[in-house]
């Protein structure tokens, strides 16, 4: 491997983890003050700590890879491992997510309205005093809930988003024989491992402050209102060192009005709650099956039929996660834990397997006959959340914000504990994998070379199942739905899930290595090979009598809907900061550039790169600007089909060819898509979700504005403060946005 | 340079004293900066790919298969424009689908088939390479979930100074990790 790691091996002399250490203590005394806001990084150029493209300067004693005095060459001193405490790896059991409660919404208190509750309470003196408004979403028509009177909220889920804590309410909503042993009812210290320290208070912010992972379930034609309650440190430095008390969650895919997609810009402070309005709507609902006759467009109802509603049944989601979307910081929010996921169950994909009646695709999952519950049974259908973290000498979870290529953990974690394992039974579970990390890519496969069916991609169930024997690398915010069938093993026989992908650097993979290579233990990077242990534990009570049907999803049909218009996104470092917003605006070394003209923009979230047209569909070329990494881009609010890979359709694996919100772009690489904007309006984002290149910043704001009242063409900027959102014109404008 | 004499004045500056550090960075925002300038200009592409006519034979559940038909192997080397260091790399892309797998003759003629499958693989570019994947295949009449795998040895030859892949061998075998690849454990 390269002499250029991240990580120094825990092999290396103690003079050089001591070196390590001090480097990462000089970094942690500028990460501390540019988080308190003491210093921006412009400052931090200007003092010569950083490159005019924003990245550390190899000094020895403060960059990682800066030449070390202990080495026997130019090596470079990389970050000292993380700790591990004698804590081995697969010695504690995986928890299954924490799912959140479903209440009627009538629990809520106040009462959800349309447009943001704008009633006045005191600041504290520490956010500038005065009153503001108890809610943070923006005011006014534009940012209400839109077809709030058609699609009122019927559930109502609630969560706040605070420090570690002790979890005293656990609900995984499996039995414990499901969940490797678990009783729920023992409190759940905000550990990594039991075996590791306690996590203080201001080092990890997740929803309700504790872990396991969150879990919102939901189904079509039943709206939520999430209500989440800011009850972060009002104090900006109290952050454990990095992170930011402002917040705004992103449904990641959801088919929602931009008042609900977790805008960047409108975020909200400590105190304030925010009313997000999951409408859990098809697409196409205004234009295609609007009398809501086609029983595959449907959501399960309680008694075990269809509820079906309005849309294209081809649009059907299964697997979304939410996380935060803070303009500049997202990467350590997320990091510090700000990232749950999302299962929506539907008339195919109902969560029941036993329930036969010609439209239910009796995917992996549970029987209703048994739980009693005619949807989301989650016996055999599991949600992970791959992370990778690194702590510091004391145990605390530690980040470096400065590594603008990326940052990697050396710690691998499976719902937020390191390397844990899980029983299972001799019989099939679908797994929702999510990466969940900040910059590192996975490929997974099975440490013996067994097949696996994947049948999803991004949350949207693919045309026709695929089997293979390793995934295809895995982007962050990639969402990978698949089948493994254990019936294969037999008790008391343990196999895992094995990391493949091998990094150097936060930029891209550097290598996919062979099964043998990753097992082999050769690899410097101490997050390839085994991450997840599964131990084949019995048979199941039941048989399995659970399906992957050789035909899941189609796509949908756009052969009669005429291409509006094309554009082309490059995504480059270097870029050009033109606008100067305190608040909307970010410096960074990475931009996009839009249509070929105006260069490599930095973000800002004032101004306005593309436009299109309400109820139109346009194709977008996403290209790699560069050659020395690869980036998943996002495109917010409608998924989108992948036309080409590098100019050719056959260039699209079988397992790209449903639908999609992700593109890993490749090293040199481009990818065609189209994508309609219909059924909602407003400001949605496309970015980089290596969130360490989103934050610096490579993100634009593309907004649906003529979609009639009450929009404006352009859309004000929403500028948050604890005291009300004020709104402010665009502070740019892209020549080819509207035209 | 002497790095380390820089390296504690700037600890000074990050030290908790908040009007050092302001009054430093008045200091240096007067003295200004260099502006920002595109790092990059359009990465280096080279396609290539060769076509591979292939048989051999593995062995699964005590059954002898014979697996033919040609897999085509494209490959893209790319340099980072960005870091005059780094290695130059190459992605590719295997396909498998015109694979077959036959057993038995006349009626007990069983065909197997690999779906529509690709193995994608990013490695540095060197002027040889060998790459071991597995390949699930199944029984043509029946579903993916029947599916099993096999072993392929890919040893590719490269032209470093084009970044072309120029030639290779596939050979085939029985999926070793099927066993390496297992562990036990006490069941409670």
């Amino acid at each position: 491997m390269s002499d250029r790691n991240f990580f120094l091996s825990p092999k290396a002399s103690k003079a050089r983890l001591r070196e390590a250490e001090n480097a990462r203590k000089n970094r942690w005394d500028i990460i501390k003050s540019h988080s308190h806001g003491q210093v921006s990084r412009r400052d931090l150029i200007k003092m010569g700590l950083f490159t005019s493209a924003g990245l550390m300067l190899p000094i020895s004693g403060l960059s990682p890879f800066a030449s070390s005095a202990f080495a026997d060459s130019n090596i470079p001193t990389g970050l000292p491992p993380s700790p591990l405490f004698g804590v081995l790896a697969f010695s504690t059991p995986m928890p299954r997510f924490d799912v959140l409660p479903r209440q009627p919404v009538s629990v809520l208190n106040p009462v959800p309205t349309a447009q943001a509750n704008t009633t006045q309470q005191p600041v504290d003196p520490a956010l500038g005093g005065g009153t503001g408004p108890i809610e943070g979403r923006p005011p006014g028509p534009i940012w209400a809930h839109q077809q709030f009177t058609q699609l009122p909220p019927v559930i109502a889920i609630q969560a706040t988003m605070e420090g570690a804590k002790v979890n005293n309410v656990y609900n995984p909503a499996v039995p414990s024989l499901q969940n490797s042993g678990i009783n729920p009812a023992t409190p759940i210290p905000f550990r990594f491992h039991p075996g590791l320290p306690d996590q203080n208070i201001l080092k990890d912010w997740t929803y309700n402050g504790t872990i396991p992972p969150k879990l919102m379930l939901a189904r079509y034609g039943e709206p939520i209102l999430f209500r989440l309650r800011n009850k972060l440190p009002v104090n900006q430095n109290q952050n454990g060192g990095f992170g930011i008390h402002t917040i705004s969650t992103h449904e990641h895919n959801g088919h929602h009005g931009a008042e609900n997609d977790g805008f960047t810009g409108a975020f909200f402070f400590p105190n304030q709650f925010y009313d997000y309005h999951y409408p859990i709507v098809l697409a196409g609902r205004n234009s295609i099956n609007t009398t809501a006759t086609d029983a595959r467009a449907s959501g399960p109802t309680d008694a075990g039929g269809l509820n079906k509603i309005p849309g294209d049944w081809h649009e059907t989601m299964s697997t979304h996660w939410f996380h935060d979307h803070m303009f500049s910081f997202t990467a350590q929010n997320v990091y510090k834990g700000m990232a749950g996921m999302f299962n929506i169950y539907s008339g195919l994909d109902r969560g029941a397997e036993d329930i036969v009646d010609g439209v239910n695709l009796r995917l992996p999952s549970g029987r209703a006959s048994v739980s009693g519950k005619s949807w989301g049974n989650l016996d055999y259908d599991v949600n992970l959340m791959l992370a990778d973290k690194a702590w510091d000498s004391a145990g605390q979870l530690a980040m470096d914000i400065f590594e603008f290529d990326g940052f990697l953990g050396d710690r691998m974690t499976v719902n937020l504990t390191y390397k844990p394992f899980m029983e299972v039974e001799r019989r099939k579970y679908r797994f929702r994998i999510l990466n969940g990390s900040v910059s590192r890519f996975f490929k997974i496969a099975l440490s013996d070379g067994s097949p696996m069916i994947q049948i999803g991609n991004d949350g949207n169930l693919l045309p026709n199942p695929v089997v293979l024997t390793k995934l295809d690398e895995q982007g962050i915010a990639e969402r990978y739905d698949i089948v493994i069938d254990f019936s294969r093993y037999s008790i008391g026989q343990k196999v895992w899930m094995v990391n493949l992908a091998e990094h150097q650097d936060g930029r891209r993979v550097s290598k996919d290595l062979s099964i043998a290579e990753a097992l082999s233990g050769n690899s410097d990077d101490p997050c390839v090979g085994k991450f997840l242990e599964f131990r084949i534990a019995r048979n199941p009570a039941q048989p399995d009598i659970s399906q992957v049907p050789s035909t899941l999803i189609p796509n949908p049909d756009l052969s009669n809907i005429p291409v509006a218009r094309e554009r082309i996104f490059e995504f480059n470092s270097g870029a050009n900061q033109t606008t100067n917003d305190p608040v909307s605006s970010f410096f960074g070394p990475w931009g996009i550039e839009t249509d070929n003209q105006g260069g490599t923009l930095a973000a800002d979230f004032g101004r306005i790169s593309a436009a299109p047209r309400f109820g139109t569909r346009e194709v977008w070329t996403l290209k790699n600007g560069g050659g020395g990494w690869d980036h998943p881009i996002h495109i917010h609010f409608e998924e989108c089909q992948t036309l080409a890979r590098d100019g050719s359709a056959a260039n699209v694996p079988a397992w790209e060819r449903g639908r999609k919100d992700v593109w890993r772009l490749r090293p040199g690489g481009e990818v065609k898509i189209t994508l309609q904007f219909r059924d909602f309006g407003g400001m949605f984002m496309e970015h980089c979700h290596n969130t360490m290149h989103e934050d610096n910043a490579m993100l634009l704001r593309w907004e649906i504005d003529d979609g009639g009242a009450p929009f404006l063409r352009p859309l004000p900027t929403p500028i948050p403060t604890p005291q009300g959102v004020n709104f402010v014109a665009p502070t740019d404008i892209l020549p080819t946005a509207f035209d | 340079m002497n790095t380390q004499v820089n390296v504690k004045a700037r600890q000074r500056l990050f030290s908790p004293t908040f009007v050092t550090l302001s009054v430093a960075v008045v200091v240096m925002l007067a003295l200004g900066g260099p502006s920002v300038q595109a790092q990059t200009t359009a990465a280096p592409i080279v396609d290539s790919s060769i076509t591979i006519a292939t048989n051999g034979t593995v062995t699964d559940t005590g059954t002898t298969v014979n697996v033919t038909g040609s897999v085509t192997i494209k490959c893209r080397r790319v340099i980072d424009t960005t870091a005059t260091t780094a290695t130059p790399l190459v992605m590719l892309d295997f396909d498998f689908s015109q694979l077959k797998g036959t057993t038995g003759s006349g009626k007990n003629l069983r065909t197997f088939v690999t779906g529509d499958n690709h193995a994608t693989e990013l490695r540095p570019l060197q002027a040889s390479d060998t790459i071991v994947v597995t390949i699930p295949y199944f029984d043509s009449t029946k579903d993916v979930l029947s599916a099993s795998s096999f072993m392929a040895t890919a040893n590719l030859t490269f032209d470093v100074s084009t970044g072309k892949l120029t030639n290779g061998s596939l050979t085939y075998g029985t999926n070793v990790f099927t066993s390496s690849g297992v562990g036990t454990f006490t069941v409670n």
